[in-house]
């Protein structure tokens, strides 16, 4: 917790009105649209300790310098609708949610560039863009509430990125704010800091968390080094303003297939990426359109397969390309449904969690996987997840992988099934690498992927920043870096009481049992009478502080393989 | 009390959806109360995060969460765009309600039930002053209070005692009168529709009001009711079947001023030849649009007047901002209701147009406060007048 004084400093940094430590504030601020384990809360620091908004990017640079003098976990944010775990405290701190800083500073029509503030909304942006004639390349499929440094900062791809790529591919440069509150431009950062970045041989170590403080390089002909922010959770820095591609604004024609079997579908997919560009294809599994059903939200196509591909362009390029969507459609026997079902589709495209309604809850999880291989780990999904209720889209991204979102379908309200559902999303995307995909997103719960997901090179180079500006890791603690968990004070004491009880327990027990033999060896650790019981109880406190000691520095990553064929088994029996 | 906290909520099955909720965020950012503040405390998503926690521990709400819940203006926005379709109106609704349950009901809400009570109109004034807003359309009205007559026009509170909306009921006299119809008001009889005890949750402190009000009418002999304030629109057209059965609204069409005008023009008995030369930003009224789905019958009004041009904001229909004046909000929090209000006009005066228009007393209320606060160039007329000014009334 913090103290009083800390609090006060805080608020007179960002200003009181835009402060707050009350405590259903705080709970607003440490949450995502994941819904978490009631263990975790109790495992970790998962509530921020106060939180703030800060106006400006100078505000950032103030808070970051106090936090990191008074070693103040900071976690940044944007308006929390990822479900990765990229904004969750796990070591309470401040909160530093982004959404004042949200106007457009330059709007540059010559080089197709925009300079926004990273608080600013997706849909927002749109909207204001329109005015001008044009529009962003890609945006987020949760572009009503999502802000660009949102976005930015836990990476992925979105509507667009089928023909523009992910949101790295839109990023020109950033104003981000260092962890020590140097606010520097990732595209041509100040030579003195990119010349402070230990230049030291790579060299990798087995043990992950060494990893980071053992390598570190940054080569001394790397002048932008603004792909190194993007998708980096924030781990890095507070992203404060971005600077984004954009592009007229042109028509966008959305066509909606349907298939009867999944095999026609992906071909036909195939085909539409060999034979034309699409601004966006997306698909949904059957599971998914039954889900639909249910809540009553299904489009009436005539098969349960369902393909929506939105071309953009001028109105001739894409009378085009609708020819040869309808072509690639006959071609593998699906049917081209109406211009009605194609605008609801389009129209629908922000409403994955439709679904919802059937949980209560809902796990998500996400994974890049090759197009060509979608049959089979759609096959292996079903295989492996029998039993459980789930529902798979997916979106084609424009180097041919697919980014598919598995929602399973919980009920938060069964502790115990809940808690060990969590398996899915981890083994969904152990799945995926199975099919030669590669993790969606890092946030918190896909940390033990870093080093594939970065690769080792760029995830060194990320480390020399992280080593030269955070070596204390209070920015945003245990996501990308798998460092060591910090467990609540009170799971803390639980171990602490559970040690001081289970030795005289067990000792008594024994001595019951095998009496005789221990005697023989240690006699003075028999719990016989009350003086050897506070004995024993006094061993149990000393082996469980050491206890927690340990359990303290083990890696998050540790906890997430190890925990989850236990997870897998609870479920089993509990669901 | 414990127990029977939230014992409504659970009764309505309401309670599982502060879980149904996918905590996506989309309804912050159109949440006029959500805008105003940047706090997600205030934010649908968050008050329902919030009341997600105390149904789960059986707790009551808290006086200063009731607070915070009421900084609402019922607009429905939230509900609009719900990624799982909660029903969210109701919902704050039954909420509100509960508020009263535990006692937290705001000093405003108080005063307007017992206004209700006690004096059968929300300004606590004597019913003898009904007919106040008739004084400068004396020669059309005075004959026509308490008669029997197949049309009948229902003013509401506002329009009848605040002189300020007072323009709307004559405009509306007016127009009766140019087409001659014959028509009747309930005078003395015309109590609160009940309206405010909807926005509060509170939906068997209306029956009574609703009973007396459909007796009335159906004492008349009237078989179509015409509102300028969709406020009352809504409470008969909708609330009224809701609470008594679809079959005590049986026989009596409830339309509002827009329908009404759409119909005599359909009818070939109202035409406007006068050219009316402004520019005209039309605000949907949230209990016409999108709590009733109401939205194109007042286009067609204004296109069809020659002169008129019609310039839509960015965000309208069902997307449209709130005016900062539905929910009780106008009294429970007056200063946030003035500045959601500028933000619609700031909106209108991006269109170029030199008159914002609704067909809503309550719009024309906050709208003209937010005008005097912001001091804007614009201009609000409710559709009422501008249609007797396009007639030359």
């Amino acid at each position: 917790m913090l103290r009083e004084k800390q609090l006060q400093a805080l608020a007179d940094i960002v200003g009181e009105d835009h402060f707050s430590a009350e405590e259903y504030m705080r709970k607003l601020y440490s949450h995502d649209v994941g819904a978490l384990p009631g263990l975790v809360d109790d495992i970790l620091k998962t509530k921020a300790d106060a939180v703030a908004q800060p106006m400006s990017s100078e505000i950032v640079s103030n808070l970051l310098k106090f936090c990191r003098k008074n070693k103040i976990p900071v976690v940044p944010r944007g308006h929390g609708t990822s479900g990765y775990g990229g904004a969750l405290p796990t070591k309470a701190g401040v909160s530093i949610e982004m959404t004042r800083m949200n106007a457009i500073y330059d709007i540059d029509h010559d080089t197709m560039t925009i300079e926004v503030g990273a608080g600013i909304i997706w849909s927002k942006l749109l909207e204001d863009l329109e005015d001008e004639g044009l529009t962003v390349r890609a945006y987020p499929s949760s572009a009503p509430s999502s802000t660009v440094g949102g976005w930015v900062a836990a990476g992925g791809t979105g509507i667009g990125s089928t023909k523009y790529g992910g949101v790295k591919e839109q990023v020109v440069d950033l104003e981000v704010v260092l962890p020590d509150g140097q606010i520097i431009r990732s595209a041509n950062p100040p030579q003195e800091f990119l010349d402070s970045i230990e230049d030291h041989d790579y060299k990798y170590l087995a043990n992950e968390d060494e990893y980071l403080w053992a390598i570190g390089k940054i080569s001394k002909d790397i002048n932008d080094i603004t792909d190194l922010f993007v998708d980096s959770n924030g781990t890095l820095g507070v992203i404060t303003k971005v600077v984004l591609r954009v592009i007229p604004l042109q028509t966008i024609r959305p066509l909606v297939a349907s298939f009867e079997r999944k095999e026609q579908m992906v071909w036909a997919m195939q085909d539409l990426m060999k034979k034309t560009k699409p601004f966006y294809l997306h698909f949904i599994t059957d599971g998914f359109f039954g889900m639909l059903k249910e809540v009553g939200m299904a489009p009436e196509s005539t098969h349960p397969w369902l393909i929506l591909c939105a071309f953009e362009g001028s109105q001739s390029s894409i009378a085009e390309e609708e020819k040869l969507f309808k072509e690639a459609i006959g071609d593998n026997f699906g049917v081209v449904e109406s211009d009605h079902l194609g605008e609801h589709e389009w129209a629908e495209r922000f409403y994955p969690m439709r679904i919802k309604r059937l949980g209560p809850s809902l796990a998500p999880s996400e994974v890049y996987v090759p197009l060509k291989n979608i049959v089979s780990f759609i096959e292996r999904c079903d295989k492996h997840f029998k039993g459980e209720s789930f529902a798979l889209e997916g979106a084609v991204t424009d180097t041919g992988e697919v980014a598919v979102l598995a929602w399973f379908l919980d009920d938060e309200r069964k502790t115990i099934s809940f808690l060990m559902g969590w398996y899915r999303s981890l083994d969904f995307i152990e799945m995926g690498l199975k099919d030669g995909g590669r993790a969606y997103s890092i946030g918190m719960w896909n940390v033990a992927h870093s080093r594939s997901f970065y690769g080792k090179q760029e995830l060194a180079r990320m480390a020399s920043i992280k080593r030269k500006t955070d070596p204390k890791r209070y920015m945003n603690p245990t996501k990308v870096f798998p460092g060591p968990l910090q467990l609540s004070f009170r799971f803390n004491l639980l171990i602490l009481i559970v040690a001081a009880i289970a030795v005289p327990v067990v000792l008594w027990i024994a001595n019951i049992l095998i009496g005789d033999l221990l005697s023989q060896y240690i006699s003075w650790l028999l719990v016989t009478d009350v003086q050897s019981a506070i004995l024993a109880f006094g061993i149990g406190l000393i082996i469980g502080v050491a206890a927690i000691e340990v359990v303290n520095w083990v890696p998050i990553t540790f906890m997430l393989t190890m925990g989850r064929p236990f997870l897998r088994l609870g479920r089993k029996i509990f669901h | 009390m414990g127990s029977k906290v939230f014992e409504k909520l659970k009764k309505d099955a309401l309670d599982a959806e502060t879980l149904i909720c996918a905590r996506c965020g989309f309804c912050t950012f159109v949440c006029p109360a959500y805008n105003d503040t940047l706090w997600d405390s205030q934010s649908p998503r968050g008050k329902l995060y919030q009341l997600r926690e105390l149904i789960k521990n059986n707790k009551p709400i808290p006086a200063d969460f009731a607070d915070r819940i009421f900084k609402c203006t019922l607009c429905g926005a939230c509900q609009e765009i719900c990624q799982t379709n909660i029903p969210l109106l109701r919902f704050w609704q039954q909420i509100r309600q509960e508020i009263n349950e535990v006692g937290h009901w705001p000093e405003v809400v108080k005063f307007l039930d017992n206004s209700i009570q006690e004096s059968k109109n929300i300004m606590d004034l004597d019913q003898e002053d009904r007919t106040l807003w008739t004084d400068m359309v004396d020669d059309i009205v005075e004959d026509k209070i308490g008669v029997p007559a197949k049309v009948a026009y229902f003013a509401g509170c506002n329009i009848s005692f605040k002189g300020t909306l007072a323009p709307i009921g004559e405009s509306t006299a007016k127009l009766f009168d140019h087409l001659g119809i014959e028509f009747t008001t309930l005078g003395e009889n015309e109590f609160c529709c009940g309206n405010p005890y909807f926005v509060a949750g509170e939906w068997d402190k209306a029956k009574e009001l609703a009973e007396h009000h459909l007796s009335e009418l159906k004492r008349l002999g009237v078989e179509m009711v015409v509102f300028n304030c969709p406020g009352c629109h809504r409470a008969f057209n909708e609330e009224y079947p809701h609470m008594l059965g679809s079959e005590s609204t049986q026989g009596i069409e409830f339309i509002p001023y827009s329908e009404f005008v759409v119909r005599m023009m359909k009818e070939g008995k109202l035409k406007f030849t006068q050219e009316y030369n402004h520019v005209v930003s039309w605000h949907d009224p949230c209990e016409l649009g999108r709590h009733q789905n109401i939205y194109n019958e007042s286009r067609e009004v204004l296109n069809a007047i020659p002169g008129l041009e019609l310039r839509e904001m960015k965000h309208t229909k069902n997307k449209a901002d709130c005016c900062g004046g539905g929910g009780l909000l106008k009294g429970t929090n007056p200063l946030m209701s003035v500045r959601i209000s500028e933000r619609r006009i700031a909106s209108a005066e991006k269109t170029g147009a030199d008159i914002l228009s609704s067909e809503c007393p309550s719009c024309m209320m906050s709208f003209n406060d937010g005008i005097e606060s912001k001091n804007s160039e614009i201009k609000f007329k409710d559709l009422a007048q501008i249609v007797a000014e396009a007639l030359g009334l």
